[in-house]
């Protein structure tokens, strides 16, 4: 069955073009121009449930898109991917640190867009479901349950600090996690502002974890949003 | 003040006493000129302290003892003129002659004590001025020291004229009755003054002062007299003085204002030129090839065949992300010209950031435009952390590497590296390219002497070049140089160009580096944590 899509975009060539190219990817797509309209399809057409994806433009005519996203966190535990425009990203930040699952900055690839889309689609649920508890790529493989770290088969030593930190990534793999959120999960909610712990303790990761660390291919930065651990091979 | 004056005084009659006493002890065994001579001894040590009138007054009084007492015959005062007329005389006059340059000498001195403590109050009053950044905050000085001048009161009138003599705003300190207001604002107009001593309307209680500045007046201050006692016309000059250098002040912060606003206007029209450039130039060539390319897709689908219409599909895609990099740098150097130098950066958020993370995140991103893995990059290992912009800071090393594979010809190696160099951490785009032309160079460093000055002509220039040599897209980042030196100014930092040693050039990004903040203790964690 093709995943349901609800997509809330006001600039109607944008719209009507990734209804398009989402339509030709197999996904059935409910197209809504501002926040008012989306509620009305969330009420009525998909009042039943069957939602699995919401892309969320923020800057609507109506509204910044804060309240969609509380009342579906309210609702349901459907993955919302923010799309933002270049400049939005106090906004951005403020989306995903209360619940977002991901974001893309305007302009986007399409590419880029149905990647984004496949890794919320398989963490969706995840809250309900026990969490990710295997990671592997590139010839790195963690195991969250036996609490395994290898790189090319030989195990890395992490302190805990460094492990916790690796296993929040795990955790939602391929998606963007905040540096408030991590800083919250990690170090606790008291250390939210303590940015520059992360940039320690990720140059610490890198080091043990990338072949080559100036130039990461797992522990991505998403700069002034947060850190993203690549997704896993399929 | 007279009974202080007489205390002050007292070694006179002391001087006195002492004198009589030494003429009664020597009578009888010094002759009479003798005698005379302590007694004119005494009156010019006494007219040290007393002042002419008291002087002259005690001589005459001494002259007619000593005749009394000691001149034949004693105990009358009969004179034997041919004998003594002429030594009484000599004594009166000698005494007060000597009694009289006393008093001159000490007038002088009192007028040049009072000439240094009025250029010394002058003095000060210019530095005060000269270290507030609005003059206008001299005004209670300046009425504190008329005021104190003419033990009335002060009242000041201000004209400042910014923006032009029609926007001039007018100031009152003070409280001027209707009358003294127009004779404020006539001063003020006229440039001169009025009152007592200044020769026009000389039956005024008060004088009117212009504030003079070198090229024109600056407003009027009203001062209050006392008609019991009215200053003199020192004390007017002083006064005059006084308001001067508020004038003076205000015409100095006039002439800063109107610098400051041509300086910016002059800034603001290089930046209108190099967004209006940038839309003229960058903009229009990637949005043609767009619109040729999407025209041919719309018009001749039919008759291309599957690799034309992904080539030109391609050649879209290419070209829309150009655009939309070229918006972006537009954009983000609008924003950053139209904050103010100094003032706190509008949208620059400022955190502590690893220059390895920035790095990797832009080397990741340009991977994709580097097929032939021409990039390469080397982080000195343990570098300190920065205070910057996340996203700024991508942006500028974003445009550097993109120039740098553009410009550093077909295949040669790009090398991003970030080092530490006395309290400063540099971070370094360099490329074996044929370097910066000749003709370019000057150019170029204008744009970097001036920060906002257009490089559209260098990067025209560049386009020429390259179209020479036949290959490829080689556009100019128009924006992309300015906005780099826009962010690097944000930052506290400094951006520089040299050619390097055996070819190429080098783009170095310069950040000063603040004291870190506490690091993380790395507390063992509970197990099963995560």
């Amino acid at each position: 069955m093709s995943p349901t899509v609800l997509l809330v975009e006001d600039d109607r060539e944008l719209r009507a073009t990734l209804r398009e190219a989402l339509a030709v990817e197999g996904y059935h797509v409910h197209a809504s121009a501002s926040l008012a309209d989306a509620r009305a399809v969330l009420a009525h057409a998909l009042g039943g449930g069957g939602l699995d994806l919401v892309l969320l433009d923020l800057g609507l005519p109506d509204g910044g898109g804060e309240a969609l996203l509380a009342q579906l966190r309210r609702e349901r535990a459907t993955p919302v991917i923010v799309i933002s425009a270049r400049h939005g990203d106090d906004q951005k930040v403020r989306l995903l640190d209360a619940g977002a699952d991901d974001y893309l900055v305007k302009p986007f690839s399409l590419a880029e867009l149905l990647a984004r889309m496949r890794v919320a689609l398989r963490h969706r649920g995840t809250w309900l479901q026990p969490t990710v508890l295997r990671y592997a790529r590139d010839g790195l493989e963690i195991d969250l349950q036996g609490r395994h770290v290898r790189r090319d088969g030989a195990p890395v030593h992490l302190t805990p600090r460094e492990y916790a930190l690796l296993a929040r990534l795990v955790r939602s793999a391929g998606q963007v996690v905040t540096h408030r959120q991590l800083l919250a999960d990690v170090w606790g909610p008291e250390y939210t502002e303590h940015t520059h712990y992360l940039r320690l303790y990720m140059g610490q990761l890198r080091g043990k974890l990338e072949a080559d660390p100036a130039e990461p291919r797992l522990l991505l930065t998403e700069p002034a949003v947060g850190y993203r651990l690549v997704e896993p091979a399929e | 003040m007279r009974n202080a004056g007489w205390r002050r005084g007292w070694p006179a009659p002391a001087a006195w006493a002492v004198a009589w006493g030494l003429m009664l002890a020597l009578d009888g065994h010094v002759d009479l000129a003798n005698q005379a001579l302590v007694l004119i001894l005494a009156s010019a040590v006494a007219a040290i302290w007393w002042g002419p009138a008291p002087s002259a007054v005690a001589i005459v009084l001494a002259v007619l003892a000593f005749n009394f007492a000691f001149v034949p015959p004693r105990g009358t005062l009969a004179v034997d003129l041919h004998h003594h007329g002429l030594l009484l005389l000599a004594m009166i006059a000698v005494s007060g002659i000597i009694t009289a340059l006393m008093a001159r000498l000490r007038r002088l001195a009192a007028e040049a004590d009072q000439h240094a403590r009025r250029s010394d109050e002058l003095r000060r009053f210019g530095d005060a001025l000269r270290e507030v950044d609005d003059p206008l905050s001299g005004e209670a000085q300046l009425r504190d020291l008329l005021g104190r001048l003419s033990g009335r009161g002060v009242a000041l009138f201000v004209r400042t004229a910014d923006a032009g003599p029609e926007a001039a705003t007018e100031r009152w300190f003070g409280e001027p009755t209707g009358v003294e207001e127009e004779g404020l604002r006539l001063c003020a107009r006229e440039g001169r003054g009025l009152g007592p001593g200044s020769g026009r309307h000389d039956e005024q209680p008060a004088w009117y002062l212009p504030l003079r500045g070198r090229h024109q007046t600056h407003g009027a201050a009203l001062v209050h007299l006392d008609p019991e006692a009215p200053p003199d016309a020192q004390e007017r000059a002083h006064a005059q003085a006084l308001c001067d250098q508020l004038g003076a002040a205000l015409e100095r912060a006039a002439a800063e204002r109107a610098a400051g606003q041509a300086r910016q206007q002059a800034q603001w029209q290089a930046m209108r030129n190099t967004l209006l450039s940038a839309v003229a130039h960058d903009h229009r060539t990637p949005l043609a090839t767009i619109i040729s390319a999407a025209g041919a897709l719309h018009d001749q689908a039919d008759r291309l065949d599957d690799a034309q219409r992904r080539r030109l599909a391609a050649t879209i895609v290419d070209e829309a992300t150009q655009l939309a990099r070229i918006t972006d740098n537009t954009l983000q150097l609008a924003r950053l010209d139209a904050a103010r130098p100094g003032a706190a950066q509008l949208g620059v958020t400022r955190e502590w950031e690893s220059l390895e993370e920035l790095i990797g995140s832009v080397m990741r991103r340009l991977r994709q435009r580097d097929p032939a893995h021409r990039l390469r990059a080397r982080v000195e290992p343990g570098l300190p952390l920065v205070r910057c912009d996340a996203v700024l800071i991508c942006q500028l090393i974003d445009n550097l590497v993109d120039n740098a594979l553009k410009y550093a010809g077909d295949g040669g190696p790009v090398e991003v590296t970030a080092r530490r160099d006395e309290g400063r951490v540099v971070l370094a785009v360099r490329d074996r390219g044929p370097g910066v032309p000749a003709d370019l160079a000057p150019r170029l460093s204008e744009a970097f002497g001036r920060g906002a000055a257009p490089v559209d002509s260098a990067a025209a220039a560049g386009t020429d070049a390259k179209d020479a040599g036949g290959a490829g897209t080689r556009r100019g980042t128009g924006v992309g140089l300015p906005l780099c030196r826009a962010i690097a100014r944000a930052h506290g930092g400094e951006l520089s160009v040299r050619a390097r040693r055996g070819g190429g050039t080098t783009f170095e990004l310069a950040l000063p580096v603040e004291p870190a903040p506490d690091a993380p203790a790395d507390e063992a964690l509970p197990e099963g944590t995560g």
